[in-house]
């Protein structure tokens, strides 16, 4: 061990050696490149730190402020705004909902896209019509589909079935409370959308697979169950941890959707269109700036899991 | 243990006939190696006998039943791929366990088995890393030594040693010819390489856009090619064709070309007889050529330029232009290193008239 340490202690005064004899020109030269490096990296840099961190140091100030729409200069007031939001049991109610139209939507557009994925990837007759059908809902604009389906779901002119639709609302809402249905409506749509981008996303990562690793499971074993859980899914882990990543991003910070959806009546809280509706319809941004901050921590823990799982460190070489 | 039998097999994709009437008997214990250039359908004839394709029509046997509707794992086979299908999620073991678990064996077997193979293939020490901390040619191992825990009926190679480098190589092919030795199993192997074919192979099969070409012993191949395509297939560098007519004078047969005139050996004159005044090809391996000395008959030898020498270390390879500049042979001579020669020199060949071959110019079978 101390051999090689000393072989690179040594060669590292050498070539430390050689760069000083060929200063300055040298320098001069590397101290060139250091700059056209930083002025490379300014225009991303400005972007992240414009568009992406500002904004959030910002709102995570705000959060400690007493700023509102209604006046007053704002005072600092520590974190008063946090302590009221824990307090509301409307903030629970909104966590919890939250969390259940993650874990509900992110299941059923994994089985879904994974299912569609399975499906596309075995060569068949008129697959390319079936690509088609699938990614379409993802591709359409979704402010066009949102209409769609809430049209759909709530019928807005006396239609043939604008019947059926009310009874069937008023059965899901008389079986599992107040809200229910618009919560189904929400998150039919977001499955919708999300499985078809799930299963083109897993689909493309199936190609990526040598066709070898499959063809071995076939040798070994005629249950496609086996295969499935032994062969595809370990293959796809780091796919699937990617898909759910994505998928957060739907269930929390989509607000456009659900306000759309449930035509801006609150008539189930999530945490962000709570937010939304704090903040611009109320005017108190302070508070809003808290409930929106609420799920920070969280996130930022099962994003660092998932991008282990996506992106696993190297593991030592032989 | 087992014997494997194609019938007429032919394989037709959409508009590719990738496989023609194939019929191929490999014995029991026997390793027999599939050789062509790409595309020639040595590999889809292995994906058949391993049941990843369907067959289009004919009957492949294993043992004595036919597996035609057999699914893979129930072929009693086990294969292994060029890219090696190591699972990147499973150490070593559970690669090697994999193919076991899937069929249920009890623990202590699997892990008999494993350890076993492993030490057989000297990758005892590797069993707990992943595959990605290994080299090719570890990986390799572990490929083989996958195969080897199930104790199959016939092994499958396809092109199982071309990932590796030309060294790793050499040392791989040797440790397969030993390890068929001491499992005696019957393999069947794929490769476009004919130094691996000749080298691995009790028989080999060349093959080339779909057809068999010839069925042999390495030596028989080389020595007796079926026809000019397996001439020129089998041996490196490969053997020296040239365009010649037939002529018939003084009651000997000749061939001639611009740049040298050849008597056909008596031997051989009633084969040639009916092509006098035609032309056929003529055929010399570069090591069936050598530099003339005076005891060598006149009717056997002819001119050639030097125009490259490569001096390989253990022999010397010469390549030399064979008539006039304005319709050049251009031939590949292989000689002692002891030759001295010069680029530009003119030399004076001569041929082994035992080992000279001649083919149809329009069916390129062997005369």
């Amino acid at each position: 061990m101390t051999v090689p340490a000393a072989c690179a202690t040594d060669t590292g005064s050498r070539s430390g050696a050689v760069l000083r004899a060929a200063a300055p020109g040298a320098r001069r030269a590397r101290r060139r490149e250091v700059l056209a490096a930083y002025g490379l990296l300014a225009p991303a840099s400005l972007l992240v730190l414009g568009l992406l961190a500002y904004p959030v140091l910002w709102e995570g100030w705000i959060s400690t402020t007493s700023l509102s729409a209604q006046g007053g200069a704002p005072t600092f007031v520590g974190l008063a705004n946090y302590r009221r939001m824990a307090a509301d049991p409307f903030f629970w109610r909104a966590t919890l909902t939250t969390i259940v139209y993650f874990a509900a939507t992110t299941g059923a557009k994994l089985v879904l896209g994974l299912a569609m994925a399975l499906l596309l990837a075995r060569p068949a007759r008129g697959r390319a019509l079936v690509f088609l059908a699938v990614f379409l809902p993802w591709a359409y604009p979704g402010g066009v589909t949102v209409v769609a389906w809430y049209w759909m779901l709530n019928p807005p002119l006396i239609t043939s079935y604008s019947l059926a639709v009310g009874q069937l609302k008023h059965a899901v809402d008389a079986v599992l409370g107040p809200g229910a249905y618009a919560f189904a409506s929400v998150a039919l749509f977001n499955v919708w959308r999300g499985a078809s981008f799930t299963a083109i996303f897993l689909l493309a990562a199936l190609n990526a697979i040598p066709t070898e690793l499959f063809e071995y499971a076939q040798l070994e074993t005629r249950s496609p169950w086996l295969r499935l859980r032994h062969v595809t899914l370990p293959l796809l882990k780091p796919f699937l941890a990617l898909a759910v990543f994505l998928s957060f991003t739907s269930a929390f910070a989509d607000l456009a959707n659900v306000w759309m959806l449930t035509g801006g009546r609150i008539v189930f809280p999530v945490l962000g269109t709570y937010a939304y509706w704090l903040g611009v319809r109320r005017g108190e941004l302070a508070q809003a700036a808290a409930w929106s901050l609420a799920l920070v921590p969280v996130l930022l823990a099962a994003l660092l899991v998932l991008f282990r799982w996506f992106d696993p460190p190297e593991e030592r070489q032989a | 243990m087992a014997q494997v039998l194609m019938k007429d097999l032919n394989k037709k994709y959409d508009e590719v006939h990738a496989v023609k009437d194939l019929n191929l008997h490999v014995r029991d214990k026997e390793f027999v190696v599939l050789v062509g250039p790409s595309g020639c359908g040595k590999s889809t004839t292995l994906r058949m006998i391993a049941g990843l394709e369907e067959i289009t029509s004919g009957e492949i046997v294993i043992g004595d039943r036919v597996v035609n509707d057999l699914p893979p794992k129930d072929r009693d086979i086990a294969m292994v791929f060029q890219n090696y299908a190591l699972y990147p999620h499973m150490t070593v073991y559970d690669n090697m366990a994999f193919g076991l678990r899937m069929r249920k064996y009890p623990k202590a077997e699997i892990d008999r088995r494993v350890r076993e193979a492993a030490e057989i293939l000297g990758i005892q020490d590797l069993l707990h890393r992943k595959p990605r901390q290994l080299s090719g040619g570890q990986r390799q191992r572990v490929a083989v030594g996958r195969a080897i825990v199930r104790h199959p009926q016939v092994f499958l190679f396809d092109e199982p040693l071309s990932n590796l480098d030309a060294k790793l190589r050499v040392q791989m092919r040797v440790e397969l010819k030993r390890l068929h030795e001491r499992l005696e199993t019957t393999a069947i192997y794929v490769t476009h390489d004919q130094v691996e074919a000749m080298t691995l192979g009790d028989r080999v099969v060349v093959m080339r856009d779909g057809w068999v070409q010839q069925v042999g012993e390495p030596l028989e191949l080389y020595a007796r090619p079926a026809n000019r395509f397996v001439a020129g297939f089998i041996g490196s560098p490969a053997m020296n064709f040239a365009d010649v007519t037939v002529l018939e004078q003084g009651g000997a047969l000749w061939i001639e070309h611009p740049g040298f005139r050849l008597r056909v050996p008596p031997d051989r004159a009633a084969r040639l007889q009916p092509y006098r005044g035609q032309r056929v090809t003529f055929g010399i391996r570069p090591e069936d050529l050598r530099v003339a000395t005076g005891a060598d008959p006149q009717e056997y030898t002819f001119e050639a330029v030097v125009e490259v020498v490569e001096p390989l270390g253990p022999e010397m390879l010469l390549d030399v232009r064979v008539g006039p500049a304005t319709l050049p042979l251009t031939m590949v001579v292989r000689v002692d290193p002891s030759v001295r020669v010069r680029v530009h020199e003119a030399v004076r060949l001569a041929v082994d008239p035992e080992r000279m071959h001649f083919f149809d110019l329009r069916t390129e079978a062997a005369l």
